[in-house]
């Protein structure tokens, strides 16, 4: 039934740029090799500018990676050791097929990839040669045993981010489409790389990575020529400079075998166990994956080192790279780090000696503080700022919201009118779910198993004299007819400076924010939010669609300061556009509440005439549509500055006298419809 | 190739900065591309085309959907469906060679995927049942130039693949099935209205150079191009040949640089400047560091020397940095970089 080989996978010779020759990035590089001696730590997640040869370290890791045995012949990788995860091809077979040993592969998943390609489909032309259905692999089986690389994984489209995540968790690809059923094992490391300038990763996604190191460009004078002249020799003569580099190369590849083979026998003491959990818990680590990818780092490293004992020092070593990304943010104050357990594993303190000291169980401040790594303390801040380092100058208490329950009748009339509104559209691009198919006289994008079933009734008179086993025509061409959720977006962007917090205005607001959240996720949308106030704008809640988050956000929404209105757009415009950048097609809301009092500029200019400047850009990509709530007070004077940005926006313009909660769902719900 | 005639490079008067990028991206596609930011009527597809008339005739395999040079057949023929080709190499023939000129292919607006990199040739593999590769517009390009009109319009994936391919001078497909790798090396010239938006930095940083081009201010120059544009419409022959001179001059050039470069050498401590000087004005990543000296470099040999100075240093920075340095979201790119340096004084 599966049979398919891939005939033509590793053909044309690229020059790749050398693992060894690699200038600086250590701790990038680190990461890479401990995964390469075990693959169980569970990937790494490089983030940093761009040009810090991320991509460049990874292809480059290929040349490292350990050999495997695998049958010849085998499409899917099957460990000839372990007969239970054999491919339902392996296992049918008469005589067990000849073994050969490869290096294990670093696949690349591009973004653009189709579910087909990802999972695997039936392969056209030898299903036509043989009339049997014949699987092609996907990248899932290629990658089986190797690297699956995400390049800039931050724009991965969820869907894709949805099957790659269930694949790795039950470490198994099942293919139940197109006509086809069958499943193979698919046990891969995921490494994934992204500038943190493009948006953020989904947390599920990067959770799954067991490591992340940060990259960024060597500041070194000295280093950086280095840096240079080494690529421009490889670019000027790349296979003299391989052959000089062959040695390096070679003393890696042998250290990393090395490596491996010692790592079975790498032994972790039970106190450095409860020192690694003691780290987790320190860092509020949700989960329990940090610890795992924490033991296994550390001992890898120890294996590195030429160690057959993981010490304290392995476990700072790596310690690092599994905790940064997995620290909650945006959660409560952590509560006060609790003395760690008693423990009763004294016993071998004579052996250890010295090293025994750390996770010794009255954890003194100073223990506390070697517990906290260095470059761990940003990226909490954002939430803590507004209690912790909030100065004197205006401080208004959070505004009162409105609680779910008062807010409930036009919600509970929302949810009528919205549920099962989730929008889907066409796609005329190969991304998105194989629906069903129809006829079609281009092949641009074949439904095969269709087509195969509208050529089945013929086969018998066209078979005469045909060179392929099952004989297509051009009248039973199906295609594929793809759907793609496309659930809305908005962007909420809120101004939180001190003259919103007035006469309940800020309530206002919220509460409109708020029955909105529950309508958009009756609706599957997803929301943003992004709000500025004294120097700066900040994206309150990145792109969500989690109700819960946005809530407890959002009545917690600390009021007060000055308004940087040009930051805010831009902030906001930023967002807009990953989210676009994602999904071409989609053609997000942004809601924009404010009294238009820009008086914090970015840059020199004066504040009002930057914002007007910025809307006007942002107005002119037609993608976007605006939605300014003016919220200035009513009174003699009035300003309108709102409506100014409204104009210059090109969108519309509402107060927010005439605009109660209600009604302001009610615009924005003509707007999505 | 064709019979129109293009207006000449050398005869279009100003842009001096976005002549100076294409030449040296000629003279080393390893620049990986430039991005010519303007814009519209600013003579950008005018001097890409002019300049592709004047480089010299190459060897290619007659009829060869990949544009090989007779050397590099090899792998890449076992599934072309240029089956002539084919059974002559089986036979152990050598291949019917042309001599042509160098091809500036277009890159539509609309262009998918499949056809920037080609796909599989679903029709025949339907009828026969064998897979064949169609090759796509990167194929078409290769040892030419690839002209991608508003670029920053196209979509970001087919951009990706672009910058992928000329850095590496290599395609590599892997869609419905079919894996295939072949050369493709071309020099990538992208042009943007930036009115338009602007590219996402990460792809904006692979473009290795970036001119950013007005039309010309001053009343002669105007008069100047409009002379000389009436003069091209009128006899275009007769133009042409007014120019030849010149254009051949230049395509002498453009060879001897071409030559020159393996050989060009850098002092070191022209390395530590470059290093400051992309500290000094805040550029992300190393790939400004190593652009710069290529360019420096090519540079140098476009001059006939066999040493880059300080001086070529100068003027690659501008158009190696500008699109380099760290903006603030929604900031215009510099047009200036030498300003934004400290004073030299406090350099070692």
């Amino acid at each position: 039934m599966i049979g398919a080989t891939f005939d033509t996978w590793e053909t044309f010779p690229v020059p790749v740029y050398p693992f060894s020759a690699i200038v600086g990035q250590e701790r990038m590089k680190l990461a890479l090799i401990l995964n390469a001696i075990d693959p169980c730590i569970g990937g790494v997640l490089i983030r940093g500018e761009k040009g810090t040869a991320k991509s460049t370290a990874v292809r480059a890791l290929a040349a490292l990676m350990p050999e495997c045995s695998i049958f010849s012949g085998c499409s899917f990788a099957c460990d000839p050791e372990c007969s239970e995860e054999w491919c339902p091809d392996c296992r049918n077979r008469d005589s067990i097929p000849a073994i050969r040993r490869r290096r294990a592969r670093v696949v690349t998943l591009p973004l653009n990839a189709t579910e087909d390609m990802v999972l695997g489909g039936i392969d056209f032309s030898k299903t036509i040669l043989s009339g049997r259905c014949i699987v092609q692999p996907g990248l899932l089986a290629r990658a089986h045993r190797g690297i699956l690389y995400v390049d800039e994984v931050n724009l991965l489209d969820d869907h894709l981010v949805d099957l790659i995540l269930d694949a790795a968790a039950s470490g198994e690809n099942v293919v139940e489409r197109e006509g086809i059923s069958f499943r193979h094992t698919t046990r891969f490391t995921l490494i994934g790389t992204m500038n943190p300038e493009e948006g953020a990763l989904r947390p599920q996604l990067l959770d799954r990575f067991g490591l992340c190191v940060e990259v960024t460009s060597e500041r070194d004078v000295s280093t950086r020529v280095d840096l240079m002249e080494r690529r421009a020799r490889f670019d000027l003569r790349s296979d003299e400079f391989l052959l000089l580099s062959a040695d390096a190369e070679a003393k890696l590849a042998g250290k990393l075998a090395r490596a491996r083979d010692l790592l079975p026998s790498v032994r972790m003491e039970p106190h450095i166990r409860s020192y690694i959990s003691e780290l987790a818990v320190n860092h509020h680590v949700a989960g329990h994956r940090a610890d795992l990818a924490i033991e296994r780092a550390a001992c890898a490293h120890a294996a590195w080192d030429g160690r057959n004992r993981a010490d304290t020092k392995d476990v700072l070593a790596v310690a690092e790279m599994a905790l940064m990304h997995r620290r909650r943010e945006a959660m409560p104050p952590p509560p006060p780090p609790q003395p760690p357990p008693q423990r009763n594993n004294e016993t071998n303190s004579g052996e250890k000696g010295t090293s025994q000291a750390p996770p010794s169980e009255s954890t003194s401040s100073s223990e506390q503080e070697r517990l906290s790594l260095p470059g761990m303390g940003n990226g909490g801040e954002r939430k803590e700022s507004p209690e912790a380092s909030e100065s004197p100058d205006q401080l208004f208490p959070v505004g009162p919201t409105f609680s779910v329950k008062r807010l409930a009748p036009p919600t509970d009339r929302l949810m009528r009118r919205g549920s099962g509104r989730r929008s889907r559209t066409r796609t005329s691009q190969k991304q998105g779910r194989y629906v069903r198919s129809r006829v079609s006289s281009e092949c641009r994008d074949l439904a095969l198993d269709a087509t195969l079933r509208a050529a089945a009734p013929y086969q018998l008179q066209r078979r005469k004299g045909s060179r392929t086993a099952v004989v297509i025509r051009k009248k039973d061409w199906r295609e594929k007819v793809r759907e793609k959720r496309t659930g809305s977006f908005i962007l909420f962007i809120v101004d939180a400076s001190g003259s919103m917090g007035s006469r309940g205005r800020m309530a206002a607001s919220k509460g409109a924010v708020m029955s909105l959240l529950l309508d958009a996720y009756q609706k599957r949308d997803r929301i943003a939010m992004a709000t500025f106030r004294r120097r700066e704008a900040t994206i309150l809640l990145p792109p969500t669609a989690s109700i819960e988050v946005a809530a407890r956000l959002l009545s917690e929404m600390p009021i007060g300061g000055r308004t940087p209105l040009s930051a805010g757009l831009a902030k906001g415009y930023e967002v807009l556009q990953v989210q676009m950048r994602r999904d071409p097609n989609l053609r997000p809301l942004a809601v924009l509440i404010t009294d238009g009092k820009s008086n914090v500029p970015m840059g020199k200019n004066s504040p009002m005439e930057e914002a007007l400047h910025l809307a006007e850009h942002l107005g002119r990509d037609a993608r976007v549509h605006w939605i300014v709530v003016d919220t200035e007070e009513a009174g003699i004077v009035r300003f309108e500055l709102a409506r100014r940005i409204a104009e210059v926006l090109g969108g519309e313009y509402f107060r927010i006298d005439d605009l109660r909660a209600a009604d302001l769902i009610r615009v924005l719900k003509g707007r999505i419809a | 190739m064709k019979d129109r005639v293009t207006y000449p490079f050398v005869a279009i008067v100003g842009q001096e900065r976005m002549k100076m990028g294409l030449i040296l991206t000629i003279v080393n596609p390893t620049l990986s591309g430039i991005l010519i930011r303007g814009e519209k009527g600013t003579a950008k597809s005018t001097a890409v085309r002019g300049l592709a008339e004047i480089l010299p005739l190459i060897d290619t395999v007659r009829d060869c959907p990949f544009q090989l040079a007779p050397e590099e057949q090899g792998e890449v023929c076992d599934e072309c469906p240029h089956l002539t080709c084919r059974e002559r190499l089986a036979r152990g023939e050598a291949p019917e060679i042309i001599q042509r000129k160098v091809s500036v292919v277009e890159l539509p607006v609309g262009a998918t995927e499949d056809r920037v990199v080609g796909t599989l040739d679903m029709e025949h593999a339907l009828k026969e049942g064998e897979k064949h590769f169609d090759p796509g517009l990167l194929a078409t390009a290769h040892r030419g130039i690839l002209y991608v009109d508003e670029v920053n319009l196209l979509d970001d994936h087919v951009v990706d693949v672009l910058l992928d391919s000329a850095a590496m001078g290599v395609n590599t497909v892997e869609r419905e099935g079919v894996s295939y790798t072949h050369p493709a090396r071309f020099t990538l010239v992208g042009t943007m209205n930036p009115e338009e938006g602007e590219l996402r930095p990460q792809l904006l940083d692979r473009f290795g150079l970036c001119v950013t081009i007005e039309g010309a201010r001053e009343t002669e120059q105007r008069v100047e191009i409009m002379e000389r544009r009436v003069a091209f419409d009128e006899n275009p022959a007769g133009f042409v040949e007014k120019w030849r001179e010149d254009s051949l001059r230049l395509a002498e050039e453009i060879v001897r640089a071409v030559a020159l470069y393996p050989h060009v050498a850098i002092r070191r401590e022209l390395l530590f400047e470059i290093a400051a000087y992309c500290i000094d004005v805040g550029v992300d990543g190393h790939r400004g560091d190593i652009i710069m000296l290529k360019a420096a470099k090519t540079l140098a040999a476009f001059h006939g020397r066999k040493d880059a100075t300080p001086e070529d240093i100068e003027e690659v920075a501008q158009y190696v940095l500008p699109h380099r340095v760290r903006r603030q979201p929604l900031q215009e790119i510099i047009h200036d970089v030498g300003h934004m340096r400290r004073p030299v004084a406090d350099q070692p």
